[in-house]
C-alpha cells in the first residue's frame, strides 16, 4: 500500500501528466475526442466533490443540487448571449445568484432535517427543472435550450482544434474546486461541518448555531457548482434543461457513493470515472459487434443505467465507505498487520 | 429459584462501554429493585434485557438463554416491559393501545382484571391515549404489561416525572401487583423501594455493587449519596 | 362557470393520481423511515404489467378488462415492491440513508431495464371508448376518464382507511409509524407490517401506474418521473405517516396547479414549490403531521 509522503508526489506528478498530455500528439490524449470526454469527467468529478461538501462533510442527504449548477449554466449563458456583462463577470455574478439561491432554499429547507431534507430540496430543485423547461420570458429555450453564442467569449476555447484549451480549463476548475474544499473542509468550520455529521447535540452543546453552519456548507458548494456550470456551457457548448433535471443530483449522489465519500479524492475518481463510463458505454454499443447479442440482453445493456446502478446497489450494500473506503480499509489491515 | 439470570452482560452503545459484565439474579415471585445514581447503565440493562441492545454474556429467562434473540421472541417468551417514559401510543384509544398488546384469544378475564386494577381505562376506553393525564398514561402502560401471563414484570422508573398523589397511587398499583408476579422494577424512589422491594441490587458505573435485603438500606446518609435517590415523598 | 368546474374536477382527478403514488410513500415513511426512491419504479412496472394484460384483450378493453388490466397491474407492483423489501430493504435495517440510496439504484435499474427493452416512446394503452367522452357536470363537459381517477382514489382510500382502522395488522401499522420500538416492545414483530406496508403501496403505485399511463395518453418507462416527485410534495405538505393528510395534501395541489395553469401556462409547478415553502416555514411537520418525540 501507498505510504503517504509518496502519494502526495504522486499526484503531481499524474496531474503534470494530465496537464502535458495534450501537448503530445502520440497519445490517446493528443486528439480531440478522448480530450473533450475527459474535460467533461473533470467536470463532473468537481461537481461530485461539491455535492461530497454536502452529503458526505455535512452530512445533508440534498435531492436538489441541480439547481445551483444549472443556475450556473444559465446565468451565465444568458448573460453573455445578451452582451449584459462580459464573459467573466457573466461566471461571477452566475456563482452570486447561485449562492443567494442556496442561501433561501437552504435557509427554508434546513428547518427540516434528515429524509424530509431530501424531499423538500428535491421538490425545489425540481421547481429549477420546471421554469427553464418552460421558457418563461423566452429566456431559457424551453425543452430545446439555447446556445451559447461563440462570438462573446475568448476564441481560444472555440472550435475542435481548441479543445485542449477547454481540457486545461476544465482541469483547472476541478484543481480550484479541490483546493477550495480542501480548505474549506480541513479549516476549523470543517472540522465543525464534520462533528454536525457526527453528532449534531454536541456542536449545539457547544454553543455554535448548527443551523449557520450547515448553510455555509450549502452556499460554498453551490457557488463552487455554479463556476463548474459555467465552465461545463463552454464544453457543451449550450445551456440545456438536461443540466437542470433532478437525475444529475441523483448521478452525482452515485459518483460520491461508488468513489466513496469524505475523503474528497474518493469523489473526484468516482466523478471521473461514471463520466468516462458513461460516454464510452454509449459509444460501445453502437458498434456492429454489438448489436449482434440478442435484444433482451443488448438492450439494457446498452443503457449506461444499468450497469452504474448495479454497481451502486452492491457498494451501498456490502462496500459502504466505495472505493476510496474500500482503499483505506485495505491500508488499516496492511498497517496493522506490520505491528505485531 | 431465580425467574431471569444475567451473567457477565457487556454492552456497547455508538463504541461506548455502558454495561461492564453485568451480573444478578431475579428471583421468583419477588420483586427486585435495581438501583443506583443516573446515568450508570440500570435502564440500558433492562433495555439490553428486552433485546434493544446488542451485547456480550448470558441472559437466561426461566433457564434459556434470551440474550440476542429479537425483542419480539423475548416478549413472547414472558417477559413483559414498561418503559421509561411509558411509551404509550398517544394517537391511538386506550382500548386500541390494549388489544394490540392482548395476545391471548380469549381475554376477557385478563380485561377483567385489568379493570379491575385500572377502573378509569374502562370509562375512558375510547379516548386517545395523548389526552390522558401522565398518571393515567402509565397507568395504560402497566396495563399493557399485565394483559399477557408473564413471567417477569420489567419496570423502568414508573414515578418519574409524576406528582406526588400520583406516586403514591402507581406506587399502591405495583404493591398490589407484586403479589402476582415477578418484577424487576427501576426505581429512584427509595420509599417506594422499601415499600415493594424483597431483594435490592444496585448499580454503579456499569457494574453491580451491591445485592442483598432492602433492610440494608438505611436512611444513612451514604446510602442517599451512593444511590442519588430521595427519600420520598412523605 | 362551467370552465370553474372543468378545472376542478380535472384538478381532483390529478389529485387523485398524486393520492395513489403519495399514500404509499408516506406509510413506508411512516412506518419504516425509508425515502423510497424506488416508488416510481412500482408504478412503472405496474403501468407495463396492466398494458401487457389490457393489449391481450384487443385495441381497446371493457369496463371489467380494463378493471382486470387494473388489479393484476396493482398486483404485479405489490409483489415486486415485497420482492425490493425482502431483498434489500431488510438487509440494511435502520440504516436509512442507505436506504434511500439502495431504492435509487432500484429506480436506475428498473429504468435501464424497460428502457432497454421497450425504448423510451409511448404506447398507447387500450382503454374503454367511454373514457374518451365527456360527462356533462352542471353544465362542463368533464371528460370521463377523470371520473374513473377519482372514483379510483376515493376507494382505495377508503379501503386503506377501513384496513387501517378495522384490522390487526391495521392497528399495528398506526402503531408502528408512531413508535415502532414499543410495538416490537409488546411483543409483535414489527417487521410483518413492514412487508404489508411495502405490499400496498406498491399496490396503490401500481393502480396509479395503469391510470397515469390514460392520463399521459401512452406507457413508457418515463411516465413516473414527474409524479414521484409530486408523492414526495404532497407527502411533505400532507405530513409524513398520515394517508388522510396525503389524501388532503394532494387534492389541494392537484386543484391549485390546475388552476394556476389555467391562467397562466407553467405556473402551477411554481405556486406548488411556493405552497411548499410556505407550509414548511408554518407547519414543518405538514398539514396533518405530528411532531414526533
Amino acid at each position: 500500500m501507498l505510504r503517504w509522503k509518496y502519494s502526495r508526489p504522486l499526484l503531481a506528478l499524474l496531474l503534470f501528466v494530465l496537464a502535458i498530455a495534450p501537448l503530445f500528439a502520440g497519445n490517446p490524449l493528443g486528439k480531440p475526442g478522448l480530450q473533450q470526454t475527459m474535460a467533461v469527467a473533470f467536470l463532473w468529478g468537481g461537481l461530485a466533490l461539491t455535492y461530497d461538501l454536502l452529503f458526505g462533510f455535512t452530512g445533508l442527504l440534498s435531492f436538489g443540487h441541480a439547481l445551483y449548477f444549472a443556475t450556473g449554466v444559465y446565468v451565465s449563458c444568458i448573460l453573455i448571449n445578451h452582451q449584459v456583462v462580459p464573459w467573466w463577470l457573466a461566471a461571477l455574478i452566475a456563482m452570486a445568484v447561485s449562492s443567494l439561491l442556496a442561501f433561501l432554499v437552504g435557509a427554508a429547507s434546513l428547518r427540516t432535517s434528515g429524509i424530509t431534507f431530501a424531499m423538500v430540496t428535491l421538490a425545489f430543485g425540481e421547481a429549477g427543472h420546471v421554469i427553464v423547461n418552460r421558457n418563461f420570458f423566452n429566456l431559457t429555450g424551453g425543452e430545446n435550450g439555447i446556445a451559447l453564442d461563440a462570438t462573446h467569449i475568448p476564441q481560444i476555447w472555440i472550435g475542435v482544434v481548441n479543445t485542449k484549451y477547454i481540457y486545461w480549463t476544465a482541469l483547472a476548475a476541478l484543481i480550484f474546486t479541490y483546493v477550495v474544499i480542501w480548505w474549506v473542509t480541513e479549516s476549523s468550520a470543517g472540522r465543525v461541518f464534520a462533528a454536525l455529521r457526527d453528532n449534531e447535540q454536541r456542536v449545539q452543546v457547544l454553543g455554535l448555531n448548527t443551523q449557520h453552519f450547515k448553510l455555509l456548507s450549502f452556499v460554498i458548494s453551490a457557488a463552487l457548482a455554479a463556476l463548474l456550470g459555467f465552465v461545463m456551457l463552454i464544453a457543451a457548448g449550450s445551456a440545456a434543461p438536461r443540466f437542470a433535471d433532478s437525475g444529475v443530483t441523483i448521478s452525482l449522489l452515485l459518483m460520491v457513493v461508488i468513489g466513496g465519500a469524505v475523503t474528497r479524492w474518493g469523489a473526484v475518481l468516482g466523478g471521473i470515472f461514471y463520466s468516462f463510463a458513461s460516454t464510452r458505454m454509449q459509444d460501445l454499443t453502437q458498434q456492429e459487434s454489438f448489436k449482434k447479442i440478442p435484444h433482451w440482453i443488448g438492450g439494457p445493456i446498452a443503457e449506461p443505467a444499468l450497469l452504474l446502478g448495479l454497481i451502486f446497489i452492491l457498494i451501498v450494500m456490502f462496500s459502504p465507505g466505495g472505493l476510496s473506503g474500500a482503499y483505506y480499509r485495505l491500508r488499516l489491515k496492511a498497517l496493522s498487520h506490520k505491528k505485531p | 429459584m431465580n425467574t431471569l439470570s444475567v451473567k457477565d452482560l457487556h454492552v456497547k452503545i455508538n463504541e461506548s462501554h455502558i454495561l461492564h459484565g453485568v451480573s444478578f439474579e431475579v428471583p421468583t415471585n419477588k420483586v427486585t429493585a435495581l438501583l443506583g445514581r443516573n446515568g450508570v447503565g440500570k435502564s440500558t440493562t433492562l433495555r439490553s434485557i428486552m433485546g434493544f441492545y446488542p451485547g456480550t454474556g448470558s441472559v437466561q429467562l426461566n433457564g434459556v438463554e434470551i440474550l440476542g434473540k429479537p425483542t419480539y421472541k423475548i416478549v413472547q417468551s414472558g417477559a413483559a416491559f414498561v418503559p421509561e417514559d411509558r411509551e404509550i401510543f398517544s394517537s391511538l384509544t386506550v382500548k386500541e393501545n390494549l388489544s394490540l398488546a392482548a395476545r391471548g384469544k380469549n381475554n376477557e378475564k385478563a380485561y377483567e382484571s385489568v379493570y379491575g386494577l385500572f377502573p378509569e381505562l374502562d370509562t375512558r376506553a375510547q379516548q386517545l391515549a395523548g389526552s390522558l393525564s401522565g398518571g393515567q398514561q402509565q397507568m395504560v402502560a402497566i396495563a399493557r404489561a399485565l394483559l399477557n401471563k408473564n413471567e417477569i414484570l420489567l419496570v423502568d422508573e414508573p414515578t418519574k416525572g409524576l406528582a406526588p398523589k400520583l406516586v403514591t397511587e402507581v406506587a399502591d398499583v405495583l404493591a398490589r401487583v407484586a403479589h402476582e408476579t415477578t418484577m424487576l422494577l427501576v426505581e429512584q424512589n427509595l420509599a417506594l423501594v422499601k415499600r415493594v422491594a424483597e431483594h435490592v441490587i444496585v448499580m454503579d458505573q456499569g457494574r453491580v455493587i451491591f445485592q442483598g435485603g432492602p433492610e440494608n438500606l438505611s436512611d444513612a446518609a451514604w446510602v442517599h449519596q451512593m444511590l442519588g435517590v430521595s427519600g420520598g415523598h412523605k | 362557470m362551467d370552465t370553474f368546474i372543468l378545472i376542478g374536477i380535472t384538478g381532483i382527478g390529478l389529485g387523485a393520481l398524486y393520492f395513489l403514488i403519495a399514500s404509499g410513500l408516506s406509510l413506508i415513511y411512516g412506518l419504516m423511515g425509508v425515502l423510497n426512491f424506488a416508488h416510481g419504479s412500482f408504478l412503472t412496472v405496474g403501468a407495463f404489467v396492466g398494458f401487457w394484460v389490457a393489449s391481450k384483450m384487443g385495441a381497446e378493453t371493457s369496463m371489467p378488462e380494463f378493471i382486470l388490466a387494473m388489479i393484476v397491474g396493482g398486483l404485479a407492483a405489490g409483489l415486486f415492491a415485497l420482492l425490493i423489501e425482502q431483498l434489500l430493504i431488510t438487509r440494511l435495517y435502520e440504516r436509512h440513508i442507505d436506504q434511500a440510496l439502495v431504492t435509487v439504484g432500484v429506480s436506475l435499474v428498473v429504468g435501464a431495464l424497460l428502457g432497454g427493452w421497450f425504448g423510451n416512446d409511448l404506447r398507447m394503452f387500450p382503454t374503454p371508448l367511454w373514457f374518451l367522452t365527456a360527462i356533462d357536470v352542471g353544465g362542463a363537459k368533464i371528460p370521463a376518464d377523470r371520473v374513473v381517477y377519482i372514483a379510483t382514489a376515493l376507494l382505495l382510500l377508503v379501503g386503506n382507511w377501513a384496513l387501517l382502522k378495522f384490522t390487526r395488522i391495521g392497528l399495528v401499522i398506526r402503531a408502528g409509524v408512531e413508535n415502532r420500538n414499543m410495538v416490537n416492545a409488546l411483543g409483535i414483530n414489527v417487521k410483518k407490517a413492514f412487508s404489508t406496508v411495502f405490499f400496498l403501496g406498491g399496490f396503490a403505485a401500481g393502480v396509479g401506474g395503469v391510470l397515469v399511463s390514460v392520463y399521459s395518453n401512452g406507457v413508457s418507462p418515463l411516465i413516473a418521473g414527474s409524479y414521484l416527485i409530486y408523492g414526495f410534495i404532497v407527502v411533505v405538505i400532507g405530513g409524513m405517516g398520515s394517508v388522510p393528510g396525503s389524501f388532503l395534501a394532494a387534492m389541494l395541489i392537484g386543484i391549485i396547479r390546475q388552476f394556476a395553469n389555467y391562467y397562466v401556462t407553467g405556473l402551477g409547478d411554481f405556486v406548488v414549490v411556493i405552497l411548499l415553502a410556505g407550509v414548511l416555514l408554518i407547519k414543518p411537520q405538514g398539514l396533518l403531521g405530528k411532531v414526533k418525540a
